[in-house]
C-alpha cells in the first residue's frame, strides 16, 4: 500500500455538500480517474480515504487535507492531474506528496483550525464581547445532542480571536479553534455567543477555513510548516 | 435567480445539496440559445426523484437534442417551501435556476397517487395556474407521464396533456412539434394541443368531457372532431436499439437508490393479477447480453459508481441472467463494482443469484410471496409454492444470512382470516428452521412486511373493491396477534389510510380534482412520506367538496360497466382482463406466456402472438 497526503480546497457552492457527500464525491472521482484505491479489510471493505477534519456544511475550505492510500504506486503529479480532471468545479487538489505508510493520517494529529469569518453589519458591542470571551476563564455553551442537552466549557478550545472592521459595515474575524480527537469547537458556536447585527435584521455571515494545524514542539504549524500568524491579515 | 441569491437561500435550509445541482454529469446549456426549454419535474424530494430511472433516461435523451435543454426540478422540502413562499420566490430548476413558469414545457413524472398534491404545490410555487383552463399564452404546457398517467382522470383539469406508455420515442416527437410550432410564431395554446393530440399516445384531457349517469361514470364525450376515441399507450418495440444513457448524474447527497442502474428488460410475463406494471409494461423486451455489457462498462466508467443494479420488474427472469452476472463480474473485477438485484422471486434460483452477486452473504434476503396461502396465491397468480419458499429460506439460513424479509399484502380479493393465519404459519415454519438447519453464524430474524392491496386500473382486479378500512386495521391487528410468540419475528405494516387514498385516486374520475386542490390548499404535501401524512386533513377535504371517498375505494362495478379509464388502452384487451378476473375467483393460475405459450392478452407488437388491441367501451 502507498500513502499520499493531498491538500485540496472546497470552494463556492460546493460548501453546501456535507462531509459524507465529499467523501463519496472524492471516491467516485478517483474511481472515474482509474486511480487504484486501496480498501480497508473486513466484511464491508471501504476505500481508504481519510479526511483530516470534517468541514461543516456552509463553510469553504481553502487548505483541506486528505490521506489517500493506493494499491499501486502512482506518480504524485499523475494522481493530482487525473483527480482534478474528474472532480466537480469547486473541488481542487493543490498539492500532493507521498508520505511514510506508517505515518498516522493527519486526522489523528490535527489539533487546530483557523477560520476567517466575514460578516456584516458589525455590532457596536462586538469588540467588548470578544474581549470578555478572551479574558474569561470559562465560556459555557449548551450543546444539543440527539436526546439531551449538555453544557460545557469551550474556553480551552479557543486559542485566538481577532477582529478587524472593514469598509462599509463589514467585519472580519479570525478564530483559531481546537479541532480533532481531543475535542474542539466550531466557528458557528462562537458566533452564537456574539452580539450580531444591530436592528434585529439578519447578519450575513460567510465562513472560510484557512488551514489546519498540528502541534510541533509546542507550536501550531500547518502540514506545510506555516504558522497561524502568517494568515492573519 | 442569481448565484449569489441561491447561495443565500441554501445557507438557510437543512439539506442544501437537494437544490444545489452542479453534480457530475449534469448538463449545462444556455437556456437562451435553445428552442425548447423543458423542465423534468418529479413531485417528490431530490433523494427520491434522483433514484428514478425514467427521469434519468428522459434527461439524457432530451439533452442529446441540440435544440432542447432539459432541466430537473424536484419538490422542495418544508423548510425551502417556507422560505420561497415567505419571500415570494418561485420554485426553480436545478441547472440554470430558472423559475418553473419560464419553461416552455413542464413534464411531471407520475409514479404514485400520493404525489398528486405535490404536483399542485410545485405548479403553484412555480407561478403556474393550477388549472389548464386558466393558463395564458405565456405559461408553459404541463404534461404528465408514468404509471398513474394510465388513469389520469383525477388530475385531468390540471394537465394540458398526458403521455401514455414508454417515453423514449414520443418525447422527441413532442419536442419537435413544439419547436416547429414556436418557429411558426406560436399561436393559441389550443392549436398546439390539437397538433399533438394527433401523436399516438398523447391524451389531451381538455378535448374530452366525462358524462355521468346516476352518479356513475357513463362515457367520455369528445369535444372536438378528429380526436381519437381510444388513446393507446406507446411501446418501444426495439428496446435493444432504443436510447439508454451511458452516463448518469452522480448526486452529492445520498439518494434512496445510490447506484448505477442497468435496465435488463422492460415488461414482465408472470401475470400477477394485482400488479399494474405486469399488465401495462407488456410485452417483455430484453436487451442483449452484449448490449448490456457495453452499457454497463460505459456507465461505470462515466459515473464511478461502486454498485450496479440489474434492474427490471423481475430480474431473475432475464433469459441469460447467470451468464450476464458472471460476465459482468469478470468485466468489473479490476474496478471493484458490486452488482445488485432488486425484486427477487421467492425461490431457490433467485437465492442462488442473490448469493452470486453479494460478496457479503451474511446480509438479509427479501422475498415477496404476497399471500400466505396457496389458495390465495392462486387467486393472485403468484406462482410460487410454500415448499419453494421454505427451501429458499432454509438455504438462506444455512448461508448465515441475518434476516429473511417476506412481503405480503393484506386485503387481497377473496382473502379470509384463514389466509392471514397462514402468513403466521409460514413465518413460524421459517423461524423453526433455526432448529433444523445448521446456520453458519448467528440467529436470524424473520421480517414480515404487510402492505395493503390497492386495486389498480388496467389489471384483472380493477373491478374489485378495496377491503374496508376498518377491516384492514382489524386484519393488521389479527396478523400482529398471530405472529406474537413466534421466535425472532418482526412485523411491519403499511399505514392503511395511505392505501385507502391510493385506492381512491387510482380508480378515480375527474370529480376528484377539486378534492386534490382542496387538500393541497389545506396543506397536504408529500403524502407518500408517513411523517407528513395527515389522514384527517384528507377526510376534511373530501367532506368540504361533498365527495365520498368510499365510493371510489369500494367501487365494485359489473365487468360490463363503463370505467373512467376505458378510453385509454394499454394494449391488453378488456376481454383478457375479464377472463383473468374470473380465473382469479376460480383460484386458477395462468402460466407465464414466455414459457407456457400465449395466454391471449391481446397485445399487438408482441413477439409471442399478435392480438386485438384497443379500447372496449367508448361511445
Amino acid at each position: 500500500m502507498y500513502h499520499y497526503l493531498l491538500t485540496f480546497s472546497k470552494r463556492g457552492d460546493l460548501r453546501f455538500i456535507s462531509h459524507l457527500d465529499l467523501l463519496r464525491t472524492f471516491v467516485r472521482s478517483a474511481r472515474r480517474a482509474g486511480i487504484p484505491i486501496a480498501c480497508s479489510k473486513g466484511y464491508n471493505p471501504q476505500p481508504k480515504f481519510v479526511f483530516a477534519a470534517p468541514l461543516a456544511v456552509g463553510i469553504e475550505g481553502e487548505n483541506e487535507y486528505l490521506d489517500l492510500y493506493l494499491k499501486e504506486p502512482w506518480e504524485t503529479d499523475k494522481i493530482s492531474e487525473s483527480l482534478n480532471m474528474q472532480l466537480p468545479a469547486g473541488l481542487k487538489v493543490h498539492k500532493i506528496r507521498q508520505v511514510d505508510l506508517n505515518r498516522p493520517p493527519l486526522s489523528a494529529t490535527v489539533g487546530a483550525a483557523l477560520y476567517k469569518v466575514l460578516f456584516s453589519p458589525v455590532s457596536p458591542d462586538l469588540e467588548q464581547a470578544l474581549h470578555d470571551i478572551i479574558s474569561a476563564d470559562t465560556v459555557l455553551l449548551e450543546r444539543k445532542g440527539k436526546k439531551d442537552k449538555k453544557t460545557l466549557n469551550i474556553r480551552p478550545f479557543i486559542y485566538l480571536l481577532s477582529m478587524k472592521k472593514l469598509e462599509g459595515e463589514k467585519g472580519v474575524l479570525f478564530m483559531l479553534l481546537a479541532t480533532g480527537n481531543k475535542g474542539g469547537t466550531r466557528p458557528q458556536e462562537i458566533m452564537s455567543l456574539l452580539p450580531l447585527g444591530d436592528s434585529g435584521g439578519r447578519t450575513k455571515i460567510k465562513i472560510f477555513r484557512k488551514d489546519l494545524f498540528v502541534m510541533y514542539n509546542n507550536r501550531f504549524k500547518t502540514p506545510e510548516g506555516l504558522s497561524p500568524s502568517e494568515y492573519l491579515e | 435567480m442569481s448565484n449569489h441569491y441561491l447561495g443565500d437561500l441554501l445557507e438557510r435550509v437543512r439539506k442544501p445539496a437537494r437544490y444545489l445541482g452542479k453534480e457530475v454529469n449534469a448538463v449545462f446549456k444556455n437556456p437562451g440559445q435553445v428552442k425548447v426549454h423543458l423542465a423534468l419535474a418529479f413531485p417528490d424530494l431530490y433523494e427520491v426523484g434522483m433514484s428514478h430511472l425514467g427521469l434519468k433516461i428522459l434527461y439524457a435523451l432530451a439533452n442529446r437534442l441540440p435544440d432542447v435543454y432539459a432541466e430537473r426540478v424536484f419538490a422542495p422540502g418544508a423548510d425551502m417551501e417556507e422560505i420561497l413562499r415567505g419571500e415570494n420566490l418561485p420554485l426553480f430548476s436545478l441547472e440554470s435556476n430558472t423559475a418553473l413558469q419560464n419553461f416552455d414545457l413542464v413534464g411531471f413524472s407520475l409514479q404514485y397517487e400520493l404525489s398528486y398534491t405535490a404536483v399542485l404545490n410545485m405548479l403553484d410555487l412555480g407561478g403556474i395556474p393550477l388549472y389548464s383552463s386558466e393558463r395564458k399564452e405565456a405559461d408553459p404546457f404541463i404534461l404528465g407521464g408514468g404509471p398513474t398517467a394510465l388513469n389520469p382522470e383525477p388530475l385531468a383539469p390540471f394537465f394540458d396533456f398526458f403521455v401514455l406508455g414508454d417515453g423514449e420515442e414520443v418525447l422527441p416527437e413532442i419536442l419537435r412539434e413544439y419547436a416547429s410550432w414556436k418557429d411558426k410564431g406560436r399561436g393559441k395554446r389550443e392549436d398546439f394541443l390539437e397538433i399533438i393530440a394527433r401523436i399516438p399516445g398523447i391524451y389531451v384531457p381538455g378535448f374530452y368531457e366525462p358524462v355521468y349517469s346516476q352518479g356513475n361514470f357513463s362515457n367520455m364525450r369528445p369535444l372536438k372532431e378528429n380526436v381519437p376515441l381510444c388513446i393507446e399507450k406507446r411501446t418501444v418495440v426495439d428496446l435493444e436499439n432504443a436510447f439508454y444513457p451511458e452516463s448518469f448524474v452522480v448526486p452529492y447527497m445520498e439518494v434512496v437508490h445510490d447506484r448505477a442502474t442497468l435496465e435488463l428488460f422492460r415488461g414482465c410475463s408472470r401475470g400477477c393479477r394485482f400488479c399494474q406494471a405486469g399488465f401495462t409494461y407488456r410485452p417483455v423486451r430484453e436487451r442483449s447480453l452484449n448490449k448490456l455489457k457495453e452499457l454497463a462498462g460505459a456507465i461505470i466508467d462515466n459515473t464511478g459508481y461502486e454498485e450496479l443494479s440489474l434492474s427490471s420488474l423481475s430480474s431473475s427472469d432475464y433469459s441469460q441472467i447467470e451468464k450476464l452476472i458472471d460476465e459482468l463480474q469478470d468485466q468489473f473485477q479490476q474496478q471493484d463494482v458490486s452488482l445488485s438485484l432488486p425484486s427477487l422471486r421467492a425461490d431457490v434460483f433467485a437465492l442462488k443469484l442473490a448469493d452470486k452477486v453479494q460478496r457479503n452473504r451474511t446480509g438479509g434476503v427479501t422475498f415477496a410471496p404476497e399471500a400466505g396461502s396457496q389458495r390465495l396465491r392462486n387467486v393472485i397468480n403468484k406462482q410460487v409454492t410454500e415448499d419453494e419458499i421454505l427451501e429458499a429460506a432454509a438455504q438462506a439460513v444455512k448461508a448465515g444470512r441475518s434476516h429473511i424479509k417476506l412481503y405480503f399484502m393484506i386485503g387481497l380479493p377473496t382473502e379470509t382470516e384463514e389466509d392471514l393465519r397462514e402468513i403466521a404459519g409460514l413465518a413460524r415454519k421459517i423461524s423453526g428452521l433455526r432448529r433444523t438447519v445448521k446456520s453458519k453464524r448467528r440467529p436470524f430474524k424473520v421480517i414480515i412486511s404487510a402492505s395493503t392491496f390497492v386495486p389498480k386500473p388496467h389489471t384483472p382486479f380493477q373491478w374489485e373493491p378495496q377491503l374496508d378500512l376498518k377491516l384492514i386495521k382489524e386484519r393488521q391487528e389479527l396478523l400482529r396477534q398471530s405472529l406474537r410468540g413466534v421466535k425472532g419475528v418482526d412485523f411491519t405494516w403499511h399505514e392503511a389510510g395511505m392505501s385507502f387514498l391510493e385506492a381512491v385516486f387510482a380508480r378515480g374520475d375527474r370529480r376528484l380534482a377539486p378534492v386534490l386542490e382542496r387538500a393541497f390548499r389545506m396543506g397536504s404535501r408529500l403524502d407518500a412520506w408517513s411523517d407528513s401524512f395527515d389522514f384527517s386533513l384528507w377526510e376534511e377535504a373530501f367532506k368540504k367538496e361533498g365527495i365520498e371517498p368510499e365510493y371510489y375505494a369500494y367501487f365494485h362495478p359489473e365487468t360490463s360497466a363503463p370505467l373512467p379509464w376505458d378510453h385509454i388502452s394499454t394494449g391488453v384487451s378488456k376481454h383478457f382482463l375479464i377472463s383473468e378476473y374470473k380465473k382469479a375467483l376460480e383460484e386458477k393460475n395462468t402460466g407465464d406466456c414466455r414459457k407456457n405459450g400465449c395466454a391471449g392478452c391481446g397485445l399487438e407488437n408482441c413477439p409471442i402472438q399478435v392480438g386485438e388491441a384497443g379500447c372496449t367501451t367508448i361511445s
